[in-house]
């Protein structure tokens, strides 16, 4: 009789599981399928081929997927290959204090063509990933002028800091967050433009609105001091080195995918306004299938000449430039460079890049599904984000396991800071 | 009707001009476009619009840095991005894209109406379209896939199902059966432009269309052959031989045909299996078994979209060998097309393996031409690079492949050699084996 195992059934969404397979005949082809339905009801579907031993076993940890969603030994691979239904949708959690369902169907294998008869699946079981551990508590900020939620570990602390920064889509993204305090850090997810009462369009970027966000953090009973880090994504990482320069509480800073420059909005702080570097629309490339990939568009300015730059060596913290290099939002690569490239000239050791070929844009915690293109708010036409599937789920597991270290080291008294 | 531009209080500035020739043309002719009358050195955008029989949009766009004289000429100016970057001057027809992803662009009544392209001219970047921007200037072109005087007729012959297309005058003209693939149904736009270029084409239907299977259970080579018969009593068609132009599940059955019908002389395989494929052929008592492919060796692409093409690293060791077709009997001349980067089918191994038998059996009368960066939809010149789109089949868009840029110089390139091909081995004083 045919059995599929997975363990453990209910685990962290970056905990990975063992899938297994038994009582298959010797060397018989099966197909494993993985879905989950979103928040929205989007369905998201993989689905990966195993040849079973002779003894009629399949191992993820150990067997090779023959076809479909991803080649190889990849034992998290019906994970981070979920498709979805609706081209161009993004798995995005919205509430992280409910988890996602996963199916997981032991089927035979068929050719995906209309109106096959499909047999009735073999086996199937489902899996629940969190974004909290246990014992994590959310409380909803909106403290002055401040908007967004602090994710606590369980337990009497007190915790390292953490200031967590998305991107152009807007609104208040948690589920990074939730992450790290399910890992120990008391993290702030802060909302800076269409959320709550905030302004529904970004029209300038007041650093003195994360100093606040920071200075709330510091004041938290159950948050270590001196100083916290931040942990931040594309345009939440042009803040985030913002931050860091402006800001001296701000001891480890992560970057991920963002410009070491001012894009779209002027950055203001205590009266001095930082413009936005001029941008070559032009420069944009239309993918094959009509997506748009904006990498090329700062070509002749903020990419050629350091002085659109964000003087990074005023900054006293630490740096982590996670990089993908198959972004085709932004030219991370060249941009992370260009920022280590100033702190090496300033004589700063202060940094660590850690570069992924075949990772976009949207790095994200591991065994999220790589979305190479989706459509945001306000902006037409859909983006393409870059990442070829097997390399930027690589890059996603190993950078997570950095993102983590880096900021132990950095927050944590005493332990790390000479190593 | 080109806008004017704003004038000065005391000069009078040139006029925003774009002028695209010829506005009437057949669909595998060049277009010149040239904008004049625009601020020297002034970013500009050209957008080109089509709307299909189905009222779908297809759109593409670029930008392009005006010169001195405020002149954009895409014979020699190079776009700086949008769907393509560099020297283009067709770039605007072949990068067109649809806007809901993977649909493809395919003319279906090729006799009473155009494709009608708009080109727009707007002095600025203009990333996307707005209701309160205006183009600069405009011109719409007609892109024809008949030219003047071709005629066609529905054929309703025995079993035969399809059209055939006749140029002007009394002939008698080569003969050339096309062949499309597993979409099945009639698809005559090949077939019309062929016929347009001096060939009498008869576009032929093998499946689910009028009368025919409505699906592909076997492929019957007698029913081929009276399509060549029919083809070959025609009076206003040469004889001795037929050509035959086919592409993917048609190429298959094109080379079949090749190798099993004296009729057939010359025979251009595009993208196509050299083994019989999934389903058995059958010709008089002689049955081929099909090589079969397995689910497991397919690929899913990021977009969601089906690798057909399979992902192990000998495709040709695969294969049934019951199922290779028997290209060295062959008596005509083959030419094989074939793209490089065809995501569909191991176009290009299964090429190599047909030419290797051929020379392992002393054989001369094949040749191949492959495409690097070509996709599996090898059309005629300008047609937009389909990546990948859906198909009546499948439940996914089926991936095809294919780089832009190098696929349209591929589609340029082909079309004149599949034509030089036809011309040579099936003109009465073309060379015979």
């Amino acid at each position: 009789m045919a059995k599929l195992i997975a363990a453990p059934l209910s685990a962290l969404v970056d905990e990975p599981v063992h899938i297994q397979v038994t009582g298959l005949a010797p060397f018989q082809v099966v197909c494993l399928q993985a879905s989950l339905n979103d928040e929205k009801g989007n369905m998201f579907v993989s689905k990966a081929y195993y040849k079973a031993s002779e003894m009629g076993e399949v191992d993820l940890e150990r067997d090779p997927s023959l076809g479909g969603d991803y080649m190889g030994v990849h034992p998290m691979g019906l994970f981070w290959s979920l498709k979805p239904e609706k081209l161009l949708s993004r798995l995005a959690k919205k509430d992280v204090n409910i988890p996602y369902q996963v199916h997981i169907e032991l089927s035979e294998p068929h050719f995906p063509i209309k109106g096959i008869v499909v047999s009735p699946p073999m086996d199937s079981l489902t899996l629940e990933r969190w974004y909290v551990a246990p014992g994590v508590t959310r409380i909803p900020v909106k403290e002055g002028l401040l908007r967004g939620a602090l994710f606590l570990p369980p337990g009497e602390g007190p915790f390292p800091g953490v200031v967590d920064l998305f991107g152009s889509t807007g609104g208040l993204i948690e589920f990074r967050a939730s992450l790290l305090a399910s890992h120990g850090f008391a993290a702030l997810a802060l909302a800076y433009w269409g959320y709550d009462d905030l302004p529904s369009h970004l029209e300038k970027v007041d650093l003195e609105y994360f100093e606040e966000g920071v200075e709330f953090l510091l004041r938290h009973p159950k948050v270590l001091g001196p100083g916290v880090g931040v942990v931040s994504v594309c345009k939440g990482a042009e803040i985030g080195l913002s931050m860091a320069v402006n800001l001296k509480q701000i001891k480890a800073t992560v970057l991920i995918n963002g410009p070491n420059f001012v894009t779209t909005e002027p950055h203001v702080y205590q009266g001095q306004v930082n413009h936005p570097v001029p941008c070559n629309i032009e420069f944009e490339n239309t993918n094959a299938f009509g997506f748009v990939e904006f990498y090329r568009t700062y070509e002749e300015t903020a990419d050629k000449d350091s002085k659109y730059c964000f003087p990074i060596e005023k900054a006293q913290g630490h740096f982590l430039f996670v990089v993908g290099e198959d972004d085709k939002n932004l030219n991370s690569k060249v941009h992370a460079h260009q920022a280590t490239a100033q702190l090496m000239k300033s004589g700063k050791k202060n940094w660590t890049l850690l570069s992924y070929p075949g990772a976009g844009h949207l790095i994200e915690p591991p065994y999220a599904p790589l979305c190479s293109a989706s459509r945001i708010p306000f902006v037409i036409p859909s983006i393409c984000w870059g990442g070829e599937v097997v390399q930027h789920a690589a890059a996603q597991e190993d950078a997570w396991k950095e993102i983590q270290k880096f900021l132990r080291k950095h927050l944590l008294p005493d332990v790390g800071s000479q190593l | 009707m080109s806008e004017e531009a704003p004038r000065g209080p005391l000069t009078s500035l040139p006029m925003i001009q774009l002028i695209v020739t010829p506005s009437k043309a057949l669909v595998d002719e060049p277009v010149s476009i040239l904008a004049t009358g625009l601020p020297p050195l002034q970013v500009v955008t050209i957008k080109a619009t089509l709307k299909d029989e189905k009222e779908n949009l297809f759109q593409s766009r670029a930008f392009y840095k005006a010169n001195e004289a405020g002149e954009v000429d895409l014979e020699q100016a190079a776009a700086l991005g949008g769907d393509y970057v560099g020297v283009h001057p067709m770039g605007l027809f072949w990068s067109l894209k649809p806007k809901r992803p993977f649909q493809r662009l395919m003319k279906r009544d090729v006799m009473n109406s155009p494709f009608c392209i708009t080109l727009d001219l707007y002095d600025s970047v203009r990333l996307k379209d707005s209701a309160t921007i205006r183009p600069k200037a405009s011109q719409t072109v007609q892109r024809w896939f008949v030219g003047p005087g071709v005629q066609r007729k529905q054929i309703r012959e025995g079993r035969i199902r399809g059209a055939l297309f006749l140029p002007p005058g009394e002939g008698p003209f080569p003969g050339i059966i096309d062949l499309f693939g597993i979409a099945g149904g009639l698809i005559e736009f090949r077939a019309s432009l062929l016929a347009s270029h001096g060939f009498a084409v008869l576009a032929l239907a093998y499946f689910a269309y009028e009368g025919l299977p409505d699906k592909l259970l076997e492929t019957d080579l007698e029913y081929f052959q009276e399509a060549a018969d029919f083809l070959l009593a025609h009076p206003k068609i040469q004889q001795p031989g037929i050509g035959v132009i086919s592409v993917c599940k048609g190429a298959e059955i094109g080379l079949a045909m090749a190798c099993y019908l004296k009729q057939v002389v010359a025979t251009v395989c595009i993208n196509g299996p050299i083994a019989v494929s999934a389903i058995p052929l059958r010709y008089r008592d002689l049955v081929v078994p099909p090589s079969q492919l397995v689910p497991e060796h397919i690929q899913i692409h990021a977009s969601g979209a089906i690798q057909f093409r399979s992902n192990i690293s000998d495709p040709i060791n695969r294969l049934n060998p019951q199922s290779i077709l028997p290209v060295e009997k062959a008596r005509g001349w083959i030419l094989f097309i074939v793209g490089e980067n065809d995501e569909c089918l191991d176009s290009k191994a299964y090429a190599q393996a047909a030419m290797d038998q051929l020379q392992s059996h002393g054989r001369s009368n094949g040749r191949m031409l492959a495409y690097p960066g070509a996709g599996h939809l090898i059309e005629p010149p300008y047609s937009p690079c389909c990546f990948a789109s859906w198909t009546f089949a499948s439940a996914k868009p089926l991936l095809w492949g294919g780089d832009s840029i190098a696929h349209a110089a591929a589609q340029e390139h082909s079309w004149r050699e599949i034509q030089k091909f036809f011309r040579q081995h099936l003109s009465p004083s073309g060379s015979k084996l």
